[in-house]
């Protein structure tokens, strides 16, 4: 029973979404229902799976309709989940189920939620069975699913601003990725006749990598970078993000740009073996570092709540793929960490945003302010994600990025390489702005002044809450639990990425691989030494027995008697000036809060402001000439 | 027992009390040699304690604008992450908490008293607060860049077999092995980048941008008063003895004497040291620098001082 469980997940998804279209239109009752049953059968299925796969170690291969490979040749469409691929689920499933259920409440506004529901689950279903699936064209056809599920979904507040545009530009620069993925499955195929990734994996180990080949990898790894939103293909993604309803930007940040991560560390390390070239793992860490300054940099001059997540979430990718581009195993497990914790704490993110816009009806920062005293949860909700994101400690951001740095520059030390001591810099100081660019949403929407409109703001309600506590807590657990986190989630995970050999006997039979002359050994070893130490729990009673100590002693002293309170009387001569003019056109609204650093940094600014034009036209262009420079690297030093 | 001591650790030494009053007498020493400096009498080196103490019987006025919780929270929340913070940092052979927290996550905890300030500020509502947060944060951003290039040099450094290490213990070792960072010439210029970064992460006088007090009435401290102002004064003070303290570890380490009290006078002689070359110097000699071109002076000449001395480490001097 238990091996049907990948392929009910996805088709639970599916049936979902025909099943709201059939019966959801009429009444709301039935429609909410489906949607959460439909999103909760999932994720209790994927759950079910981790004991098997993450803990005992075992790969399922699926063969649907039992169309069992033949002498050897795999004709019939197969699913494989082995540890990475179940690491992505559960990601998937989470993120689905939390989004279904903020969705609730977040959407009650919106009219046609048979069709919001409906896409939703269909974009679910699309990432679920993209990293449940073991065969490239199969891949294909799930990446075209969540493009067009997220391209209406992008577009369905068409009432809002730029939603129709946003859509537009995600359509044109997703529907290039998809055809670039669409030409190298082709060119793929005409090589190696098959589709199977287990079967290509074996085949092009054994006959070594073609020009024709090689060119086909690059067009797939241009294409799943597109879905991943790496720099250069990028900008659609903060428009996208910016316009979707909250609930879909944070399955888009949690689940959709993983989908095209998973996509290329199956393709690198797996498929195509290419990790083991320092070419490939220059070309992977230099995309990487540019997406996540770039991203950063972008995210401090925005003005929109939302948009700014955007660039954070790119940036954030940006880590992931750095440390996946070390090729070694900390890498490997700190590219991992940091995908589960981005997924935590973004999702998180963008639901504090959603809630921001659900009470307010703004996501603009120079126009919101003051909403802390509105909003107590959402503020110390927000305050979670946002130093989860920021990397301080305790939280689940450092631990990831903590590895990540480590795993930098040991392969600095290792290879004798400068370049990558450079990239630890880099990845220190991303850190620090996005640190900075989260100060300025914390001081421009829920500290400061209360601003105009901001009145009459009252906390979510409880079913919107409870998700976002929901994530909040997992932030700190994943946090504090470092070890946990990476023998049963991370480790086996990255495991699973490196082990080619297990991957291909699971699906091919056992053997399969040796009869074609492969090395049962794997590329890589998981034996890692940390070179620095850090125990979140021992900080944590430390601190919490220094607070307490502190609190006990100012306790004492301040018994007597507690702060005064005079009220305010509404005159305006109680009001706020600074400088002559009224607080909100002095230079600390939300875009002018890092002149000092802007001011220096003023051409480099200029610079990126005029490449993120807006115009789709740029970005399909960009897309194209990112993807050429992409090629003429593989082919020139693979 | 070892809970007593762990507790003794936490509370006393090098915890909490240490920390207030070697912080405390530092902020004296510096106010007394700026003062000297300046041809002024300056006040006695225990004025900290006074004023401290004299904070902490004042009213307590919270803003109506303030976010209430949050206001009263943070200033804590700072004093106790710097003090943890001091468990973590070597006495030369000595660390009342080894094992817990290397170099890197002292590069973060050092960031969350810095957040403190700022989220206090933002919290208290008052305009003044904004420019200061939005100046504190571009301090931040200034600042970091050359402190984690020092730090990675350290790290590089002090790793024996051509590899990296981020544990204070291992680059205590090395220094006790082959004399101290500062005696080997290569790591002078990250020395000096580091003495030129304590000032602006204190926040004291000629990066005090974030505060400027003649400007823009303390920043983000404008609406605090009573005790929770003298919080932030006590963090300020131990923020100079953490970052003397980590520069002592960081440069000056080795294996010490052995006995602890003598290990801890040194290491108070020597953070006396560093604070009147680091702090009150540049005190007395400039005025405040504007917040542009303190970001400028980071990001050039600071930060080109450290990577000299990044490179030179990775060529093998």
């Amino acid at each position: 029973m238990i091996q049907h469980f990948p392929i009910l997940s996805i088709m639970s998804l599916f049936l979902g979404s025909f099943l709201i279209v059939i019966f959801g239109g009429k009444n709301r009752f039935i429609r909410n229902s489906l949607a959460v049953l439909f999103s909760a059968i999932p994720l209790v299925l994927i759950c079910c799976l981790i004991k098997p796969i993450l803990i005992d170690g075992e790969i399922f291969s699926y063969w649907m309709g039992d169309w069992e490979p033949v002498s050897g040749f795999a004709i019939g469409i197969g699913l494989e989940v082995d540890a990475l691929s179940l690491f992505f689920a559960l990601l998937v499933v989470l993120t689905i189920f939390l989004a279904a259920v903020f969705s609730l409440k977040y959407m009650s506004r919106d009219d046609a939620l048979d069709k919001y529901y409906t896409l939703f689950l269909m974009l679910g279903g699309g990432v679920l069975g993209l990293v449940l699936s073991g065969d490239l064209f199969n891949m294909y056809i799930m990446v075209e699913i969540l493009t067009f599920a997220s391209v209406a979904l992008t577009a369905f507040r068409n009432w809002g601003k730029g939603s129709l545009e946003a859509a537009f530009k995600y359509l044109v620069v997703g529907s290039i990725g998809s055809a670039f993925i669409l030409t190298g499955v082709i060119l793929i195929y005409a090589q190696v006749h098959t589709l199977s990734l287990a079967q290509i994996s074996a085949l092009l180990a054994t006959e070594g990598l073609t020009p024709a080949t090689i060119f086909g990898f690059a067009l797939l790894f241009a294409g799943y970078a597109t879905k991943a939103y790496i720099v250069p293909f990028h900008p659609v993604a903060a428009d996208a993000y910016m316009t979707a309803p909250s609930s879909i930007s944070m399955v888009f940040s949690g689940m959709v740009n993983k989908a095209g991560i998973y996509g290329m560390i199956r393709l690198v390390y797996m498929v195509f073996q290419a990790m083991s070239q320092s070419a490939m793992q220059y070309i992977i860490v230099i995309l990487g570092c540019l997406t996540m300054f770039i991203g950063v940099t972008m995210a401090l001059s925005q003005h929109d709540f939302k948009r700014l997540l955007a660039f954070h979430s790119i940036s954030q990718i940006g880590y992931v793929l750095t440390a996946v581009g070390l090729a070694t195993a900390l890498g490997i497990s700190g590219g991992l960490y940091h995908a589960l914790n981005h997924t935590l704490f973004k999702g998180l993110l963008f639901l504090c945003a959603g809630a921001v816009f659900y009470s307010v009806g703004s996501t603009d920062l120079d126009k919101l302010g003051g909403l802390a005293k509105k909003m107590p949860q959402t503020t110390i909700i927000f305050l979670i994600g946002a130093f989860s994101i920021s990397g301080l400690p305790p939280f689940n951001g450092f631990m990831s990025k903590w590895m990540i740095y480590q795993a930098a520059y040991e392969k600095a030390a290792l290879e004798g390489s400068f370049f990558y001591a450079l990239v630890t810099i880099v990845g220190l100081l991303v850190s620090v702005l996005t640190l900075a660019s989260f100060i300025k949403v914390t001081q421009s929407v829920f500290f400061g002044q209360l601003a105009p409109g901001c009145e009459k703001a009252k906390e979510v309600p409880f079913s919107m809450r409870w998700p976002m506590w929901l994530m909040a807590i997992l932030c700190v657990l994943t946090g504090l639990f470092p070890g946990f986190v990476n023998r049963y989630l991370v480790v086996p995970a990255s495991a699973a990425a490196i082990d080619t050999t297990g991957y291909i006997d699971a699906m091919m039979g056992a053997g399969y691989g040796q009869q074609l002359g492969l090395s049962p050994e794997t590329a890589l070893s998981l034996e890692y030494e940390l070179t620095g130490y850090w125990d979140p729990i021992a900080w944590l009673v430390l601190f919490v027995v220094l607070l307490a100590g502190l609190m006990i002693s100012l306790g004492l002293g301040k018994a007597s008697r507690g702060p005064v309170r005079r009220p305010v009387p509404a005159d305006p001569k109680y009001d706020t000036f600074f400088g002559g003019e009224a607080s909100q056109h002095s230079h600390v609204g939300g875009s002018d809060l890092f002149w000092g650093l802007k001011h220096n940094l003023r051409h480099y600014f200029r610079f990126m402001h005029s490449m993120h034009s807006g115009v789709v036209n740029d970005y399909a262009l960009w897309t194209v000439a990112g993807t050429a420079v992409i090629i003429l690297f593989m082919i020139l030093f693979l | 027992m070892q809970i007593l001591l762990d507790l003794f650790y936490v509370l006393i030494f090098p915890g909490f009390l240490f920390c207030a009053v070697v912080g405390l007498l530092l902020a004296g020493i510096d106010r007394k040699i700026v003062a000297r400096m300046q041809k002024r009498m300056g006040p006695p080196i225990v004025q900290p304690f006074y004023d401290f103490f004299k904070l902490l019987g004042k009213e307590t006025i919270i803003p109506h604008a303030a976010s209430r919780g949050v206001f009263i929270a943070a200033p804590l929340l700072g004093l106790v992450s710097l003090v943890v913070m001091a468990l973590f940092i070597p006495v030369f052979g000595f660390t009342a908490f080894s094992g817990v927290a290397d170099l890197i996550v002292i590069l973060y905890l050092l960031t969350i008293p810095a957040a403190a300030i700022i989220v206090g500020g933002a919290a208290s509502g008052s305009p003044y607060a904004g420019v200061g947060i939005s100046r504190e944060m571009v301090a931040i951003v200034a600042y970091e860049l050359p402190l984690i290039i020092v730090l990675l040099t350290v790290g590089k450094k002090a790793a024996l077999d051509g590899g990296i290490t981020f544990s204070f213990t291992e680059i205590q070792a090395y220094q006790a092995e082959f004399g101290s960072m500062l005696s080997h010439w290569s790591m002078i210029p990250a020395a000096v980048a580091m003495l030129l970064v304590i000032p602006s992460e204190v926040g004291s006088h000629p990066f005090d941008v974030a505060e400027a007090e003649t400007e823009i009435c303390e920043g983000p401290l404008v609406e605090y008063s009573g005790s929770l102002l003298g919080i932030y004064k006590l963090n300020h003070a131990i923020k100079m003895f953490i970052l003397t303290a980590l520069f002592a570890a960081l440069f000056l380490g080795g294996a010490g004497s052995g006995i602890l009290i003598v290990d801890v006078l040194l290491l108070l002689l020597i953070c006396t040291v560093v604070t009147i070359l680091s702090m009150s110097l540049p005190h007395a000699i400039s005025a405040r620098l504007k917040v542009e071109k303190m970001f400028k002076f980071y990001w050039t000449l600071v930060t080109v001082l450290a990577v000299i001395s990044l490179v030179l480490v990775w060529m093998g001097f």
